[in-house]
């Protein structure tokens, strides 16, 4: 996601999921790497302590086995178990059954050498069993410095090696991007050259036509002017969707106190000689006026992508109703539709699901980046061959 | 009531082991000048728990031999190798089991 918008690219939903997958399974794989090497750190270093203090316990069972040896050949006189400040004792007999112990003690014959509940537990097997003691435990508590020392680097190490891994995931999440990246930009490279080829002819047609007094020609002309009318709007549309596309991020915002209403009956006059070429009545339900802090030029393309969308997926002789209602627009067609599936997909840029009629698959994307510009709730309802309806609420 | 008898049948049967350790052994160990106990250790020194050492005792007691005994080879030398046992398994038992009682080291150390 950081990455992605550091390399200026707009991901597609899609893009952005595996990217997200990617970087979750990344980041889990080197916990699980840092976790195994921390782990193999921490037994290296107790088995180190451990072979340590195994020396000291050696010498202590070393004492303790004389003493019980003299104990065995006096325990007529005597029957004091040998006791030492420095370490605790247990011993078993071959049967593993407690003959004395200094403090509680849990047999592990599993182990010989080994650390439990803070105490380092060394098991000694005698060669003569004294007092019938077959294993003799030493036991010392364990002072935890080593723990402390390997707790602190583990800490440092497992904090530098997040940090590299986070900066070797990036690089690859860069590697993983480029192909994607270079295509995007390609693309909106095309479109950048083809709107600079376009501004100048379609800016000359758009302006002679509307120049024209039809009122002094004959009605055949005048047909042929509005068949021209209308072909010039609709380049004059794409043309200002791609340009929007193109330079989007970086227009500046002019926002101001917009009347809806006038901004909607304005765009469906603009659009009136679009509609009647494919005879769809146009028509206009303005219930409340509605002020809407806005930049205008952003507005009018958000409504004429919705008007123009209406009009393009729409049958001869179809319908298009607009209401203005109180904080929403509502754009409802009785056009083609387009399946549920879909709906969730119909903002993605270059997002096309129907190739009868032209277009680049960018209308409801600008529409989309308006909307999260100001704040403004889209909600889709279609349905084939019934019509769309596109709420816009704010 | 049953509780008295079976208190009664205990006390008996520890006199009747007593009987029989104070009779078959004692008796015999009493000549020799090594008292009775240095042999427990010695059985314990090498058999360490209570089913080991009390096994070895009875298969020594049924099949004395110079390679199954725990005593060194200067005591052998001087007293030789005891008799075979003319006690029943069930009486060499009871004896053993009284030996184990009365020297045992679990419940002794302080």
């Amino acid at each position: 996601m950081l990455a992605s918008k550091s390399l200026d690219t707009d991901l597609l939903h899609s893009e952005k999921k595996t990217l997200l997958r990617f970087s979750a399974l990344y980041i889990l794989l080197s916990i699980v790497i840092i976790w195994a090497f921390s782990f193999m750190y921490y037994e290296s270093q107790k088995g180190l302590m451990l072979q340590e203090k195994k020396v000291i316990l050696q010498e202590y069972s070393k004492k303790l086995i004389g003493e019980l040896k003299h104990l065995h050949i006096n325990f007529d006189k005597t029957q004091i178990y040998p006791r030492s400040d420095k370490f605790n004792s247990a011993i078993f007999d071959s049967d593993q059954k407690l003959i004395f112990q200094t403090s509680k003690t849990e047999l592990d014959l599993n182990k010989i050498l080994y650390l439990k509940n803070d105490t380092i537990h060394l098991i000694n097997i005698p060669e003569s069993y004294y007092l019938g003691a077959q294993f003799i435990i030493v036991k010392m508590k364990d002072d935890g410095m080593w723990l402390k020392d390997v707790t602190k680097k583990i800490v440092s190490f497992t904090v530098l090696a997040f940090i590299f891994m986070l900066v070797i995931g990036y690089i690859l999440l860069r590697l993983f991007l480029k192909p994607m990246r270079d295509a995007i930009h390609l693309l909106d490279r095309f479109i950048k050259d083809t709107t600079h080829e376009l501004n100048t002819p379609v800016s000359t047609i758009v302006t002679n036509i509307e120049m024209i007094d039809r009122s002094s020609l004959d009605k055949n002309l005048v047909k042929k002017i509005n068949r021209i009318d209308i072909g010039a709007k609709t380049i004059s549309n794409i043309y200002q969707d791609l340009t929007y596309l193109t330079l989007g991020n970086k227009i500046i915002s002019n926002d101001e106190d917009l009347d809806v209403a006038h901004i909607i009956l304005e765009r469906i006059d603009y659009f009136k000689s679009l509609a009647d070429a494919k005879r769809v009545t146009l028509n206009a339900d303005i219930i409340e006026n509605s002020i809407l802090h806005i930049d205008k030029a952003k507005f009018s393309k958000l409504l004429d992508n919705l008007i123009s969308n209406a009009i393009k997926y729409n049958n001869i002789d179809g319908f298009i109703k607009i209401t203005l209602a109180k904080q929403k627009i509502v754009v409802e067609d009785n056009g083609i539709g387009i399946e549920k599936e879909n709906i969730s997909k119909m903002q993605d840029r270059y997002a096309r699901f129907n190739n009868s009629s032209g277009g680049f698959g960018i209308g409801l994307n600008i529409v989309s980046s308006i909307a999260k510009e100001y704040n403004l709730k889209i909600d889709i309802n279609s349905q084939i061959r019934v019509g769309t309806k596109v709420s816009i609420s704010w | 009531m049953v509780k008295i008898i079976l208190l009664v049948l205990l006390f008996a049967s520890s006199l009747l082991s007593a009987n029989i350790y104070e009779t078959n052994c004692i008796k015999c160990h009493k000549k020799i000048p090594v008292s009775i106990d240095k042999y427990f250790y010695r059985y314990l020194l090498t058999y360490s728990s209570e089913n080991n050492v009390k096994t070895a005792m009875i298969n020594y007691m049924q099949n004395p031999s110079k390679k199954d005994t725990v005593m060194p080879n200067a005591f052998i030398s001087r007293f030789g190798i005891k008799k075979k046992t003319t006690l029943k398994e069930s009486e060499l038992r009871e004896a053993i089991d009284f030996y184990w009682e009365k020297y045992k080291v679990f419940g002794k150390l302080k």
